[in-house]
């Protein structure tokens, strides 16, 4: 078997700002195989978002400390990367989309603007190179008009339009790793659908690992390969899909499911 | 075009309440200037005479239109205590002014975002703790000190004595340097205590919000990321700022600088006109200062319209 893309030992993330240091994250270890769609199940405030903030090194110093003994990408370690080489590696190698699709795009930038930066940033290429490239990106993602969505500012756009945009800039450099974190949360019932298609398809065709945080079993069971299922900071379950839904090890896991009407019977 | 012209017609009743208000105020309810002018010893007729010239047999809504055709047209009589125009006192003084504050607004301003940026950078770590010292100590001093303490290091045989104390002879590109220089650091220490503060907390705001992560995902240097998407998100409140600062800046700052360092600017002359009730003077300035408002908050809201797509 293939060696995995990421690989992450004995992750913890505590609050730095709290009276007494709490761990959000507790020595949390797995593996992403090459091509997976991967699961990060759990409650609210279980420590997924963390955990992906800690992975991409986006957690503010100030205010979180990050212990690691290995955040390996491709085989090199994150955890030991200086700031200036995490830049070089987020957006190119490893990405993020987030929740909310308002407020993650900058309001005053288009995004055509916003898109080809990071074409030029990380791929070095001229202004005009970058919209060109921006616009077949756009395509990929499903838009038709193009040349309208490089033009418009992100609140001229629906919920489901900023969110493909969004993915079409963590896509913008088929990146190894994409890290989603509840992506169709704040979107409604069919859009959510088609998020989540094109940012499958798109996975399997760039042949990027996609880490997608959820807390809800019906995403996991339609998209997931595997998923892990995390409680207060740690993980309490690493199992394939079928194995998760048919046979369910962990009690946490169980009153999960069954919260999910018709989902975790069959 | 359409949304400039709207603002200007929404202005317009602006500019009517703040004249009348300044109008109600100032003249209405002004003193009686009639005994100033003719003295104690006037028989009726005299009197009656001076009130006509003055315009108090008038009624209200007279006077008042009279007063907001003087402001427009800048006729605004005479200065009681040297005979001089209004306008010409206005025309000699305000480019004063503007030649003694300009420079140290827009230094003071630009120093304020420079150093609010690099303190929000580096924000909890010493650089942040250091500028932070540093504006709580310039906002602590009094101006007095600031500005003395200055005239002394740079103005004095005590000091370098590179400038001169006071005065204002401007004629040519150096003398405006030797002449500015001073009141120029002073107005800088004055406010970028001030500045400095205010602007950390709007990029600090700013470097919060979510869109900021985005961009730090995205691979973004830190350079692009302050300078790009802090900067330009946080342009409103620092247009408001400096937009709404201008007025004050003019009129109340000034006053405190040209005293200070007997420069003959509009300042020194309003503060003239109050200590010596220089009735035409006075209503010149309310009112302008009170057109100027109104029309600085047309231009804001231009101004917004160009950096926020949002604001339509």
């Amino acid at each position: 078997m293939n060696p995995p893309v990421l690989s992450i030992r004995n992750l913890s993330v505590s609050n730095r700002r709290t009276k007494q240091p709490s761990a959000v994250v507790q020595q949390i270890s797995f593996n992403l195989n090459p091509g997976e769609v991967l699961a990060v199940v759990g409650e609210s405030g279980c420590g997924k978002t963390k955990t992906a903030e800690a992975i991409m090194g986006l957690l503010p110093r100030d205010g979180w400390s990050v212990q690691a003994d290995a955040i390996e990408l491709d085989g090199s370690d994150l955890a030991k990367l200086p700031e200036s080489g995490l830049r070089r590696v987020r957006g190119r190698k490893i990405s993020m989309i987030f929740q909310e699709p308002l407020t993650a795009l900058d309001p005053v930038f288009t995004a055509g603007n916003q898109l080809a930066s990071i074409f030029r940033r990380h791929r070095g290429k001229t202004r005009s190179e970058a919209y060109q490239c921006s616009m077949e990106m756009l395509s990929k993602v499903g838009f038709a008009d193009t040349r309208n969505v490089l033009k418009s500012y992100p609140h001229q756009l629906s919920g489901g339009m900023r969110q493909r945009v969004m993915i079409a800039m963590a896509m913008a450099c088929r990146p190894r790793v994409l890290i989603a974190d509840e992506p169709t949360t704040a979107l409604d019932v069919t859009t959510q659908a088609q998020v989540l298609d094109q940012l499958t398809r798109l996975g399997q065709e760039y042949g990027t690992s996609i880490l997608l945080i959820t807390h809800d079993p019906g995403v996991v069971a339609q998209y997931c390969d595997r998923a892990l299922v995390m409680l207060e900071g740690r993980i309490v379950e690493d199992a394939n899909v079928r194995d998760l839904f048919a046979r369910p090890q962990h009690d946490y896991t169980r009153r999960l499911l069954a919260s999910v009407a018709g989902v975790g019977s069959g | 075009m359409r949304y400039a012209l709207s603002k200007l017609a929404h202005g317009l009743f602006l500019v009517l309440g703040v004249t009348l208000i300044s109008f109600i105020l100032m003249v209405w309810f002004g003193p009686d200037q009639t005994y100033t002018l003719i003295g104690k010893n006037a028989n009726p007729q005299q009197i009656a005479e001076v009130r006509h010239e003055l315009g108090y047999d008038q009624p209200f809504a007279r006077r008042y239109v009279d007063y907001v055709a003087q402001l427009f047209t800048l006729n605004l009589g005479a200065s009681n205590s040297s005979g001089e125009p209004v306008s010409r006192i206005l025309k000699r003084t305000v480019p004063i002014t503007l030649a003694l504050m300009l420079p140290g607004f827009i230094l003071g301003n630009l120093l304020g975002i420079a150093l609010g940026l690099t303190a929000a950078q580096h924000r909890g770590r010493w650089t942040d703790h250091l500028i932070n010292g540093f504006s709580v100590t310039g906002m602590s001093l009094s101006f007095l000190v600031i500005i003395i303490l200055l005239q002394v290091l740079l103005s004095t045989p005590y000091g370098l004595n590179l400038f001169p104390v006071r005065g204002w002879q401007v004629d040519d590109p150096g003398s405006y340097l030797k002449y500015v220089t001073v009141p120029t650091l002073s107005l800088i220490l004055v406010t970028l205590g001030y500045n400095t503060r205010f602007y950390r907390a709007v990029f600090v705001d700013e470097s919060g919000k979510d869109h900021i992560r985005t961009a730090r995902a995205c691979g973004a240097s830190t350079a692009t990321i302050l300078w790009k998407h802090v900067l330009k998100n946080s342009l409103v409140p620092v247009l408001t700022r400096i937009m709404f600062s201008i007025p004050l800046i003019v009129i109340s700052g000034s006053l405190l600088l040209e005293s200070y360092f007997g420069i003959p600017g509009i300042g020194k002359a309003t503060f003239d006109a109050i200590t010596s009730g220089d009735q035409p003077v006075l209503k010149a300035v309310v009112g302008l200062t009170a057109v100027a408002f109104v029309l600085i908050q047309i231009l804001t809201d231009l101004l917004y319209r160009l950096v926020d797509p949002r604001i339509s």
